[in-house]
């Protein structure tokens, strides 16, 4: 067993470095940059039943410290997920959580049925997407819809069910309590921040204006993020997997110290394509270097 | 082991930087190892903590020495025009499709600085002996990049070459060169424009896109475009799909 890994319930990763959903595609694309086999785990894009096209364009805008996204879910959809992607991440050996998001409970329930029967190790669900019209964000934000979902999902998938929480709520402690209660096997904090921007030039009279209205992520959010991942931390049990503004070692150890088991990686990677591999490589030289037996004994000196 | 995996990850040196325009600069970039790249490629540059890489059409390549012009618009181009000789640059690419060049009498268009990727396409047709002319717009005489073989050029403010937006020369200029194939690089107006008149006169047109990117790579879907595929409209990326499209089956916004 490596130093590095991370136990979780039913799925165990080689280190607790994984890549955020909707920054990793399903893998092929940073083949060019780094052994994708090296992490702990990549978290597929988000995938509905259907395919989906997203939103329509200026989907992008750089903020200071990140950007903001309104992406929209594009995805090719379950089905031809399972014929395409599952194959190559099986035949590369890469470690894998199917994010997965729907517009209705019998949506999500349909994709973690597929999920089972095709023996998935574990599904991250998405209830706080804040891009798309119906679904998603609406069952994130609300107690008693989250607990329906979490519930029927959990009826229909025996494997990792760690549910992804979002931080546009008043108490993101009583959301990750739900999933608890639930039956998730873990949470993950944060998706993004709501967040807005205008660009404009004034130009022949006029002013021509970009808006781009979606989720703000990047190294700007990672305040909130340690925060949630703190608070969460004091009132659930289950494993909790940081999320926000990843840059860093030092990044990645802040998120242990507030309560985090494992990290993703996520708009990092657009600036740095090889930053998830080198924060592995980092993680553990760390540890050699400063002669932890092993991530757990770090972790838990970091929260003493 | 990372190493031989880091095949589009380079640490490259400035070579050059110099202003070639009132408004323009060049900058060469010596790469570690020498690269490859085809007329319509980019690459992506880290610009000092900013979260998004700034995607460059190749203007010229030798031996790894890859030529970019740029103008100085915002955060990421102000922090380029700031580096020196000397300098060390976080480089990935190259990315993105590229001109499908044809042996066919070819129309190259460039405005502003998209005069870089067509210029570099030039290069390639010359190698290759392909007959072309090059016509290029500009807003003024002092826009117009000295180290670039123009064959006709088009001034709005008629400074040098004929008076006038290129746009306005275009369908004369087709109809004088009769040309078989158009390539194209510039503001959106001046692509559709070439784009309708390469459907009006039955000829193939090939133009390269511009769009925010994050990822550069195809992952985040944020430089989507409309385009028509077997008669439907789908998304299509410009750092991966793109950026140069056929004309015709870009959905011109």
């Amino acid at each position: 067993m490596a130093i590095t890994s991370v136990n979780f319930k039913g799925f165990n990763i080689k280190n607790p470095i994984m890549t955020a959903s909707g920054t990793y595609g399903y893998n092929d694309e940073y083949d060019d940059f780094i052994d994708v086999s090296s992490l702990g785990a990549i978290v597929t894009k988000a995938i509905s039943l259907k395919p989906r096209e997203g939103n329509k364009h200026n989907r992008i805008t750089e903020t200071k410290a990140g950007m903001i996204n309104s992406i929209g879910l594009e995805n090719v959809g379950i089905e031809k997920f399972l014929t395409d992607k599952l194959p190559v991440l099986k035949k590369k050996n890469i470690e894998f959580v199917i994010n997965i998001a729907g517009s209705t409970i019998e949506e999500y329930i349909e994709l973690a049925k597929k999920c089972e029967t095709n023996k998935i190790k574990a599904i991250e669900l998405n209830v706080s997407c804040p891009n798309v019209k119906a679904g998603c964000l609406e069952f994130g934000t609300d107690e008693n819809s989250l607990y329906e979902l979490v519930s029927q999902v959990r009826k229909e998938f025996t494997g990792f069910l760690i549910v992804k929480l979002t931080p546009n709520v008043t108490s993101i402690e009583k959301l990750g309590l739900v999933a608890q209660n639930a039956g998730a096997d873990a949470v993950s904090a944060i998706n993004t921040l709501k967040g807005v921007s205008i660009k404009f030039n004034y130009f022949n009279g006029r002013f021509n204006k970009t808006i781009v209205q979606g989720g703000y992520s990047g190294s700007g959010i990672k305040p909130v993020a340690i925060s949630a991942v703190y608070r969460l931390s004091k009132v659930i049990d289950i494993p909790i997997i940081g999320i926000g503004g990843i840059e860093t070692l030092e990044d990645v150890l802040e998120f242990f110290a507030a309560g985090a088991d494992a990290v993703q990686v996520g708009t990092a990677n657009f600036t740095h394509p090889e930053i998830a591999g080198k924060l592995v490589r980092e993680l553990e030289e760390y540890i050699i270097k400063n002669g932890f037996k092993d991530l757990e004994e770090l972790k838990k000196k970091l929260r003493k | 082991m990372s190493d031989t995996k880091n095949k589009k990850i380079y640490k490259a040196k400035v070579a050059a930087i110099e202003k070639v325009t009132q408004s323009s600069f060049y900058i060469e970039l010596k790469c570690e190892n020498p690269v490859e790249v085809k007329a319509g490629q980019f690459v992506s540059i880290y610009c000092g903590g900013l979260t998004l890489r700034r995607p460059f059409s190749v203007f010229t390549n030798n031996n790894g020495n890859i030529g970019i012009l740029f103008k100085e618009r915002g955060k990421g181009t102000e922090y380029i025009k700031s580096l020196k000789v000397g300098d060390i640059v976080d480089l990935i690419g190259p990315f993105g499709n590229s001109f499908d060049i044809k042996n066919k009498k070819s129309l190259l268009i460039g405005a502003g600085i998209g005069v870089a990727p067509i210029s570099y396409l030039k290069e390639k047709l010359d190698k290759n002996g392909i007959t072309n002319t090059f016509a290029a717009g500009f807003l003024t005489k002092n826009e117009v990049p000295q180290k670039i073989n123009i064959d006709k050029i088009y001034t709005d403010d008629g400074s040098i070459g004929e008076k006038g937006s290129i746009i306005d020369y275009l369908e004369k200029l087709i109809q004088e060169i009769d040309p078989e194939i158009i390539y194209a690089c510039g503001p959106h107006i001046v692509l559709k424009t070439v784009a309708d008149l390469g459907i009006k006169y039955n000829i193939e047109t090939q133009v390269a896109m511009e769009k925010v990117m994050a990822c550069s790579i195809g992952v985040c879907r944020g430089c989507v475009i409309d385009v028509i595929k077997d008669g439907k409209t789908v998304n299509a990326s410009v750092c991966k799909d793109g950026p140069v499209f056929k004309g015709n089956e870009v959905v011109w916004q």
